[in-house]
């Protein structure tokens, strides 16, 4: 099995500029790509045999200002889960459509446009509302929008009459 | 004029003895139902506290098409009943004939349809079109029985094809003489209950309950009479034609005695026939609407096509 | 208030008397399970705690039945569905509202999604403490709205229509619109 992941991993490498590469567990590998080689890379990827598209998920890395795409795949034939991974500007997220190599990712477009506020372009269904309906803030899952405060403004909470909320081991 | 006041009369005891009958005994059935769950179960009058409640509440309606077929439900399966002999009374003598029932039903059947349809909920159009549809599917092999039966007898009065079954006692039954036309009765008696195989229309889990789907209130509570009315009378057609209707089951001299063991007897075969349906219904999973068409054009045609076919070419049965 | 008032109200009050034992004894639920409190269901209604013998039984849609059962936290897509189906049913109708997430929030008081006070947008009768609340505790507190509606007093839904202004401008500053606009309403 690892000849057969270091053989695809080389072949990788022969044809695209990596830009590192991991391996997280048994069977599973992650692949950084420039932006600009994902799309080739990932039909390269669906042509050798990873024709799943189990995920497509932003990870916000606000010190480095950048967005972080992951896209995990998945291959039946012999068990092995990709991670192919890329970073764009966190100022101007948008990032071209993979619709057209995995149909699949349709929704997860969706889900990443609303949840971090990515444009997924030449996809024009991106910016339908899928989870949050008349969300009229940033985005929620960016890590510097701020939770406790939204909820406190749009959510009014019980007041209660006597104080209850103590701190861990003193007692009143 | 003495005679139809009379009649009435008595076509107005059998409604009330019909609505009291059928939801004890639903009530009971619900019990014997939670004792076969290993549960408790209700108290027996729960249906009644159930209708009452749904007629107390507040009622809605989706125009007039919505409560006009309520009504024309309600008032068809009614007339349905008052037609019915029960235990060998016929309340309007010589109109008792078995065709009278299957078209009388069907104006309480498609005043239903009517009235979910108008209710414009999309669930409610395919539950309708889902019990019509294993309408197909039923008639046709119940409606070659009892033809069969009629062609054997030679009556179609309801009452008189119950008669001729209670002259030598248990061997001039139906269930004796047609056992096969017996069993697809059965099969078909299911499929109209509406119970569990071919609970195609009602369907809670699947299309929200069907054509009751917008139903609340006092239509909900009308309706709930008409289902326990139209119960009644499909299991009392399937005891009249296929039991032996009201047979005593005390044999003497005194016809008060017997008299009273006939009605016994009729409300004991009908209790079994229910209940033993019910169990089904809870012992079984649910077809879909292709299947039940499929089984009852399979299953029960090509029996009651043999059953047909005994009776009218080797005699056998009349 | 003149003699022919009084006895419409008095002839009222015996009606409603009656028609509340049925009601009492006769409670048909919508379960609105998107909580995890939902899990606690099972087990009330099959045979170990047996929900059937207080006459209540499941229903399929929100016009046959008589309560309604908030199992848990509500986002703030589910709470519009949750006020449509609420509304959609016929009075009278209760509310039984599951765990802490419906009072103040419980652990989701601090996510964006989900609301805080559910009562803010609609009456509770019942509250059932717990989180989870154990199945003796839902039975208990289903034992509670008997005893209410027995009473008269499970007034939720009068309290609704007499302060109909005041819960809607609460859902309308969570919700922003009540309307559901999804791509399956279009």
């Amino acid at each position: 099995m690892n000849n057969i992941i270091k053989e695809f991993v080389d072949n990788v490498t022969a044809k695209f500029e990596l830009m590192g590469v991991d391996y997280p567990a048994d069977l599973q590998v992650s692949l950084d790509f420039d932006q600009r080689d994902i799309h080739n890379a990932l039909a390269y990827i669906k042509g050798a045999g990873w024709t799943q598209m189990s995920l497509l998920t932003c990870v916000d890395w606000i010190a480095d200002n950048e967005f972080q795409l992951v896209f995990i795949l998945f291959n039946w034939k012999n068990g092995v889960r990709l991670q192919v991974r890329t970073r764009i500007d966190r100022d101007k997220p948008v990032f071209t459509t993979i619709t057209n190599i995995y149909p699949g990712a349709q929704y997860y477009e969706r889900d990443v446009h609303e949840f971090f506020g990515v444009e997924f372009e030449g996809n024009p269904d991106s910016y339908k509302q899928l989870f949050l309906e008349n969300w009229d803030d940033i985005p929620p899952l960016r890590k510097d929008f701020d939770a406790i405060a939204y909820s406190d403004r749009k959510y009014p909470a019980r007041k209660y009459k006597a104080n209850f909320s103590t701190e861990a081991g003193e007692s009143k | 004029m003495i005679t139809i006041i009379i009649s009435i009369l008595i076509a107005l005891g059998i409604l009330v003895f019909a609505f009291l009958w059928q939801t004890t005994l639903s009530g009971i059935t619900r019990k014997i139902v939670g004792r076969y769950q290993k549960r408790y179960g209700p108290r027996f009058y729960q249906n009644f506290r159930d209708i009452f409640k749904a007629l107390s509440k507040r009622g809605i309606t989706h125009g007039w098409v919505y409560s006009f077929g309520v009504i024309m439900a309600v008032g068809g399966i009614m007339a349905t009943v008052m037609f019915l002999p029960l235990f060998g009374i016929v309340p309007f003598p010589g109109v008792d004939n078995f065709f009278i029932y299957v078209y009388l039903f069907a104006v309480g059947m498609l005043g239903m349809a009517m009235s979910a349809v108008g209710s414009g909920n999309p669930l409610a159009g395919i539950g309708v079109m889902r019990a019509l549809t294993q309408m197909v599917g039923y008639e046709v092999p119940f409606m070659i029985v009892v033809l069969a039966m009629i062609y054997g007898h030679g009556t179609s009065s309801l009452s008189e094809l119950a008669a001729i079954q209670q002259t030598s006692g248990f061997l001039s039954w139906n269930l004796v003489k047609m056992p096969i036309g017996t069993i697809v009765g059965f099969i078909c008696l299911l499929g109209m209950l509406g119970k569990k195989p071919f609970e195609t229309f009602i369907a809670p889990a699947e299309i929200a309950s069907g054509p009751m789907v917008e139903y609340g209130g006092k239509q909900l509570g009308m309706l709930m009479i008409m289902h326990e009315l139209a119960t009644f009378i499909e299991i009392s057609l399937f005891v009249n034609l296929f039991l032996g209707g009201a047979t005593p089951i005390v044999f003497g001299e005194t016809t008060v005695l017997v008299g009273l063991s006939s009605v016994v007897g009729f409300l004991l075969k009908y209790s079994i026939v229910y209940i033993v349906s019910a169990l089904i219904s809870n012992a079984l999973g649910r077809f879909k609407i292709d299947q039940v068409i499929k089984y009852f054009y399979k299953v029960p045609i090509v029996l009651a096509i043999i059953q047909a076919l005994i009776v009218v070419f080797l005699g056998w049965g009349v | 208030m003149s003699k022919k008032e009084r006895a419409v109200a008095k002839r009222k009050k015996k009606w409603d008397g009656i028609s509340n034992f049925f009601r009492a004894n006769s409670i048909w639920m919508l379960m609105y399970c998107t909580g995890c409190c939902a899990i606690e269901l099972p087990q009330a209604m099959t045979s170990k705690y047996d929900m059937e013998r207080l006459g209540m039984g499941p229903m399929a849609t929100p016009r046959q039945a008589d309560v309604i059962l908030v199992t848990g936290y509500l986002s703030v897509k589910t709470l519009r569905r949750v006020i449509y189906a609420y509304e959609q049913m016929g009075e009278p109708k209760y509310l039984v509202a599951f765990g802490p997430c419906t009072i103040n929030g419980g652990i989701y008081y601090d996510a964006h999604p989900v609301i805080k006070s559910l009562d803010q947008y609609l009456p509770i009768d019942v509250y059932i403490a717990g989180c989870m609340p154990k199945p003796e505790a839902v039975m208990n507190g289903f034992q509670d709205l008997i005893d209410m509606i027995k009473r008269k007093e499970a007034n939720g839904w009068r309290k609704y229509q007499e302060n109909k202004e005041w819960y809607r401008e609460n859902q309308i500053h969570a919700l922003g619109e009540l309307r559901i606009k999804d791509e399956f309403h279009e």
